[in-house]
């Protein structure tokens, strides 16, 4: 059934494009049935997974390669299923209204399904091997979305850049998974979590899985590219990229850190990253003007939250981390829906732009009240539920030096949230006399239609309903926290648990919160005057421009078109590579005959001295004679060897060379060209010289190390007994190795044919064609 | 005697010499063409299980025995590369019967198109190093003259610089063997995995570094590449492709063979190859980053991708070895499919340039699918035959503690898809009427129809770049059992003895 879900988001994306063309917007609509359907088949496995009875089903694919198809809906997965496919359907049904009808929107709806599509299966996922299959299928899917306005260039370069930071973290994490997998002797992911592999390589494979967990999730110091992810539609930014897809790396940190946390500085890293983007994120946040980036800079932060929630592998914290999670999917999902509402019906979604609209879109407003204030964690909504919960994780201790710095980091972090959340709404809907006075009232803007702010109406709902009455939440929460670690122990969620420490510090942070907002020029000024510390994306930039250049550099040094430079390198590195093999053994020696006659000598000599003469020429005719000379001489010493036949035909091709190159000649210069560069000449002249005189070397170690005899002997025995022929040079052509002929021949046939295509192709160039 | 061994070099031969005669009937011709081509997949396709269920099967031809006499051997490997690349050739002539005129065909394209597949076949087949030259001269002369098919200046002179590097390669290569014949007597390959042994190692490993030189130039290995992007984009986009997934092939098949077979390393894995191999990959594709056009980004990740092959055969074990195997199954079949598209692409709209592309996602979709499918598979993204295949080698490599290596392989994907995502936002996203279009020299009038309008294709060149991709498709659905099969043929690469007592009896 979870294959059959995940089909169905396959077969319903494929048919997207089609159905768009009959139906317009309604595509949507055909679209929601997939992730509708996995809600349903969640909800009714829900209760089996809650007691430890996990569906999960196998399809093998390349199990030799660790490799198969392996799914499981364990509780924690239901949680996570929930979050993607139940956002995915109010997010369909949000696009229904927010595009106009426009051509391509059966190729957006596709795209974005099977995004949902691939989602789920990041969380269904039970084999590493097969979480990174879908996980980059989400970076595809996310790049592709990103991109979808591609008519903008702003929009391509941030699709890039999305692509390339998230990619580049997978495939650090794909190395990490596969350290783990071996040393876990399984890729079975809830095997290898039940019984985790431990020593060097374990702990090397699962920082490594960090890379791809960090560069999703957006933490510090990849934060950046979530922030041009928001040149997607809205409805891509609200669900890929803060309620669903940035989570998959906080999704996998929480599967992998009750088993690793330990490990050499695991969750010390963790934590400590998670407590910098809260912090920075938070604090960016605070200086937008545009109404989305503003939510990016507020998701990064959030993220960082979960992190330190859902990756200290401490009990109470993985628990108030799921919580989070639900929270969160909730009220920024539904903040988001409602930027692209106020922009919809505004025209702008800049906060210098935008005044009354809180009169204006009354219904919008409150929706957004309530997301934001569960954003800032205010009683009773879930947000505030999830905060007390993570304060009141880590006010116990326990956990080493990280956990003060994590407390603090969540209180700091939580003050900054409390900031952004008021400027949000403020930013969006208040009056502000100034704005107006420039002539931006939002006097055109109208309320929305109800079905259009329903989506985000609906997890309005839901943030007050769960915040009221958490205990609707925690079973869920419980189980899927026990899921992860079942070292934590069931409790209740509740909004009220008395004077405790974590009210006071809520209340700490509130008030502090209040104070930020309310000098929130001061802190724009002192945001503008501050060198931004942590400038990732201008490392960013550098790296790929410095790339582009790099690449430049090196393709014009190895490819500069010189026929004469790419020979130099082949020919240098054709002696370079066997030389110390060839020479370990010292210089060879030439034992025994030298050469058998005085005139083998002579001709060898000659040979020789025409071979120089033919690299020292400076005129191409006295070299092409040069050239002569060494192909008459190894003709003269067949003769002296006894191979008449051999030697006649190395005549006839020397001869018949010789006068195609004299006919060429006439066509070039009589010297071969003069070279700016002196030394080039020199340079060719040695590299000539140095492969002559590695050959020599080769052939004289080469002879020495036959010992046995060589099938020549076999050809001589067998020539005329048995191929019935005295000439063992013709026997060998025609018989023993007659293929090697027909082969030879073949090459003839082909160049003829080559020549007589260049001739015909020259004729029709001049345009007597031919009578066909 | 077995006659399916010979019958994938055979029937192409033969079916050359008719279709020299059929010149003046086009249509015939072509229909011989396909029909041969058809008959060599099928030869292979037996030859492939006949092996699986049977062995390797030697072939002694004119009945002369090893080592005097020539051997046709078909084992797994060979049988695997022979059914990939027919495949491939069928491919790559059904989507030239779409685009060649027939001006370009009255040129004997279709004669010596079949040479080049039995040339490309006797390589994969033959047990002799001697007729291996044989082999690949057939092979070369036939992609000397298809690269010149047309015979425009430019062509012409680009085709020279790989005429030239070829014709030293080959020059190497015949010294090589005579040094061969010098150090044991014999050219017979399984005889000679028997004698190479007892000569020297130092000699040995030199032999072998010279045939690794002498078949790095046709599989363009760092540093002897440089032929490659220059030669392959100016050619007719059907030669491009086939050169492009399977001449290279031939020489990374041709090092594997005589590495496993004839040179076998005494330390392993090979630091050189390695070297080798790491250098390869990265000079490749930076090679890709720094172009602006489509042909000639698809030729250097021709380069880079050689490096992972290289990769798999250094780590010289069970794992690397298969992983190799798979990984060149794969590739041939997705970069051939990407060379189509880029013809498509170019038949279509006059030019690859990237400069003058734009906005193609909109104008044709199809095209689009079938682009984003082999390049995502290409640079290793999942699901795809590159994911599988990528993952094979670093499991492969970390296997055996080569991190270095694993971690080199794994940043060139990510350049890979950066440069293929140059591709992909340069000629499919965007609008024309967005970027300025440079002024070009030749100021030709730029066929590319107003913007909004569909691109028109010929169906035969989309129907055999989408068969294309679906194998590369099926490649990734079937890769449990295609990945069994590179690892038996690895095991058989690793332990010689069938291979030899198959040929030596």
């Amino acid at each position: 059934m979870l294959l059959a879900l995940l089909g169905l988001h396959a077969v319903l994306a494929a048919a997207a494009p089609a159905v768009s063309r009959r139906l317009g917007r309604g595509v949507f609509a055909v679209c929601a049935v997939a992730p509708a359907a996995t809600v349903a088949y969640a909800l009714a496995r829900a209760p089996a997974a809650f007691d430890g009875a996990p569906a999960s089903e196998t399809v093998a694919w390349a199990g030799r390669l660790g490799l198969d198809l392996q799914l499981r809906l364990d509780a924690f997965a239901v949680l996570m299923v929930l979050l993607v496919s139940g956002i995915g359907v109010l997010i369909f049904a949000y696009c229904a209204w927010y595009f106009g009808p426009r051509p391509d929107l059966g190729r957006f709806a596709a795209t974005l399904l099977a995004f949902a599509g691939s989602m789920l299966g990041v969380v269904l996922a039970d084999n590493v091997l097969v979480l990174y299959v879908f996980w980059e299928l989400t970076t595809v899917t996310s790049y592709l979305l990103i991109g979808f306005d591609h008519e903008k260039g702003s929009a391509r370069a941030a699709a890039l850049q999305g692509l390339l930071v998230t990619a580049a973290g997978g495939l650090v994490m794909l190395a990490g998974l596969v350290v783990l997998g071996e040393a876990a002797g399984t890729y079975t992911l809830s095997a290898m979590l039940a019984d985790p592999p431990a020593g060097g390589a374990a702990t090397a494979g699962a920082l490594l899985a960090l890379g791809g967990a960090f560069t999703k999730s957006a933490q510090v110091p990849f934060h950046f590219w979530l922030a041009g992810a928001m040149a997607a539609p809205t409805p891509v930014s609200a669900y890929l990229h803060s309620a669903t897809m940035v989570k998959a790396g906080v999704y996998l940190v929480a599967r992998l850190a009750p088993a690793f946390a330990l490990l050499g500085g695991w969750r010390e890293l963790v934590v400590g990253v998670g407590v910098a983007t809260m912090l920075l994120g938070g604090w960016r946040a605070l200086r937008q003007h545009d109404l989305k980036l503003l939510l990016a800079y507020g998701t990064v932060s959030q993220l960082g939250f979960m992190m330190i929630l859902l990756g200290a592998g401490v009990p109470e914290a993985t628990r108030a981390g799921a919580v989070l999670l639900l929270a969160h999917g909730a009220f920024k999902a539904a903040l988001f829906m409602v930027v692209g509402i106020v922009d919809h019906q505004a025209g702008t979604r800049d906060l210098r732009r935008l005044s009354g609209l809180g009169r204006r879109m009354p219904a919008t407003f409150w929706v957004a009240v309530v997301a934001a204030a569960s954003m800032a964690g205010l009683p009773p909504l879930f947000g505030f539920v999830a905060k007390e919960a993570a304060f009141e994780a880590y006010l116990h201790g326990g956990i080493g030096p990280i956990g003060p710095i994590a407390l603090g980091g969540m209180a700091l972090g939580s003050v900054l949230t409390f900031a952004y959340s008021a400027r949000f709404v403020w930013g969006a809907f208040a009056d502000k006399p100034d704005v107006a006075r420039a002539g931006h009232d939002g006097a055109g803007a109208h309320a929305p239609p109800a079905a259009f702010l329903a989506p985000a109406a609906l997890l309005a709902v839901v943030t007050v309903a769960i915040g009221v009455l958490p205990s609707f939440a925690a079973g869920l929460v419980n189980a899927a926290a026990a899921a992860l670690d079942p070292a934590v122990e069931p409790g209740t969620l509740a909004l009220w648990h008395g004077f405790n420490l974590a009210l006071w510090l809520s209340a700490l942070v509130i008030v502090a919160g209040v104070a930020l907002f309310a000098r929130r020029r001061e802190v724009e000024h002192l945001q503008a005057r501050l060198p931004s510390m942590v400038d990732a994306a201008q490392a960013y930039h550098g790296l790929v421009k410095g790339l582009n250049r790099g690449a430049d550099r090196v393709t014009g040094l190895v490819q500069n078109g010189s026929l004469p430079v790419y020979l130099g390198t082949i020919l240098l590195t054709v002696v370079a590579l066997p030389l110390p093999a060839l020479l370990s053994g010292g210089l060879p020696t030439p034992d025994g005959v030298i050469a058998e006659s005085l005139l083998q000598l002579a001709v060898i000599g000659g040979v020789a001295v025409a071979a120089i003469g033919t690299v020292l020429a400076r005129r191409r005719f006295a070299a092409v004679l040069f050239l002569g000379g060494v192909g008459y001489g190894v003709a003269i010493l067949f003769v002296v060897q006894g191979a008449p036949d051999l030697a006649l035909t190395q005549l006839l091709v020397e001869t018949l060379s010789l006068v195609v190159f004299v006919l060429v000649l006439r066509h070039l210069p009589e010297n071969f060209e003069v070279h700016h560069w002196r030394l080039g000449q020199a340079f060719r002249r040695a590299v000539a010289g140095l492969v002559g005189v590695f050959v020599f070397v080769f052939v004289l170690a080469a002879g020495q190390a036959r010992t046995s005899p060589p099938v020549s002997e076999a050809y001589l025995a067998q020539a005329l007994p048995e191929a019935g022929g005295r000439n063992v040079v013709n026997v060998i052509l025609v018989d023993f190795r007659g293929f090697d002929t027909l082969g030879e021949i073949t090459v003839l046939a082909v160049a003829a044919l080559g020549i007589a295509g260049l001739v015909r192709a020259r004729r029709r160039e001049r345009g007597d064609e031919e009578p066909a | 005697m077995n006659v399916l061994v010979p019958l994938p070099v055979v029937l192409p031969l033969v079916a050359a010499a008719a279709s020299v005669l059929l010149q003046r009937w086009l249509r015939v011709q072509q229909a011989f063409g396909v029909l041969a081509c058809v008959g060599t997949l099928a030869a292979s396709i037996a030859l492939l299980a006949r092996v699986e269920s049977g062995g390797v099967s030697a072939v002694q031809l004119g009945g002369w025995p090893a080592p005097g006499g020539i051997t046709l051997v078909a084992d797994r490997f060979s049988a695997i590369m022979l059914v990939v690349s027919t495949a491939v050739v069928l491919a790559v002539l059904v989507y030239a019967l779409g685009q060649l005129d027939a001006a370009h065909e009255s040129l004997y394209f279709h004669p010596v198109y079949l040479v080049l597949v039995a040339g490309v076949s006797a390589s994969f087949l033959t047990g002799d190093l001697f007729n291996l030259f044989v082999a690949f001269e057939i092979m070369l002369t036939a992609s000397y003259v298809l690269i010149t098919l047309g015979g425009s200046g430019a062509q012409v002179r680009a085709g020279m610089t790989y005429v030239v590097i070829s014709l030293v390669a080959s020059t190497l290569f015949v010294a090589g063997v005579g040094l061969v014949y010098a150090a044991t007597g014999t050219v017979n390959m399984a005889d000679l995995s028997q004698r190479l042994a007892e000569v020297p190692g130092d000699l040995r490993m030199a032999l072998g570094l010279l045939f690794v030189c002498v078949f790095g130039i046709k599989a363009a290995i760092f540093p002897l590449f440089f032929w490659l992007p220059d030669a392959y984009p100016t050619a007719p986009s059907p030669v491009t492709a086939v050169f492009a997934g399977l001449l290279t092939k031939v020489g990374v098949y041709a090092i594997i063979r005589t590495q496993t077979l004839l040179f076998v390393p005494v330390g392993r894995p090979s630091v050189v190859l390695l070297v080798i191999a790491g250098a390869t990959m990265v000079v490749g594709v930076l090679g890709a980053i720094a172009q602006n056009d489509i042909k000639r980004i698809l030729s250097f990740h021709i380069v880079s991708q050689i490096g992972y092959m290289v990769m798999g055969l250094a780590l010289f074990t069970l794992a690397g070895l298969a992983g190799a195997i798979f990984y060149i199954v794969h590739h041939i079949i997705v970069k051939t499919a990407l060379f189509l598209v880029a013809g498509i692409i170019e038949t279509a709209t006059g030019t690859a340039a990237l400069s003058r592309l734009a906005g193609l996602v909109r104008r044709a979709p199809l095209v689009a699918a079938l682009f984003a499918v082999p390049a995502l598979s290409l640079a290793g993204f999942p699901p795809f035959s590159g994911f599988v295949a990528k993952l094979a080698l670093v499991r492969a490599g970390l296997e055996v503690g080569q991190g270095v290596i694993v971690g080199v392989s794994l940043a060139v994907s990510l350049l890979t898809i950066f440069s293929m995502s140059k591709i992909w936002g340069g000629a499919f996203w965007g609008s024309l009427t967005e970027q300025e279009v440079s002024p070009t020299p030749e100021a030709v009038p730029r066929p590319v129809p107003a913007g909004g309008a569909r691109l028109r294709v010929p169906p035969t060149m989309l129907l055999s770049t989408a068969a294309l991709v679906a194998l590369s498709l099926a490649v990734a659905v079937a890769a449990g059992p295609l990945y069994a099969l590179s690892e038996r043929a690895a095991a058989n690469l690793l332990d010689t003895t069938a291979y030899v007592t198959a040929v030596l009896g």
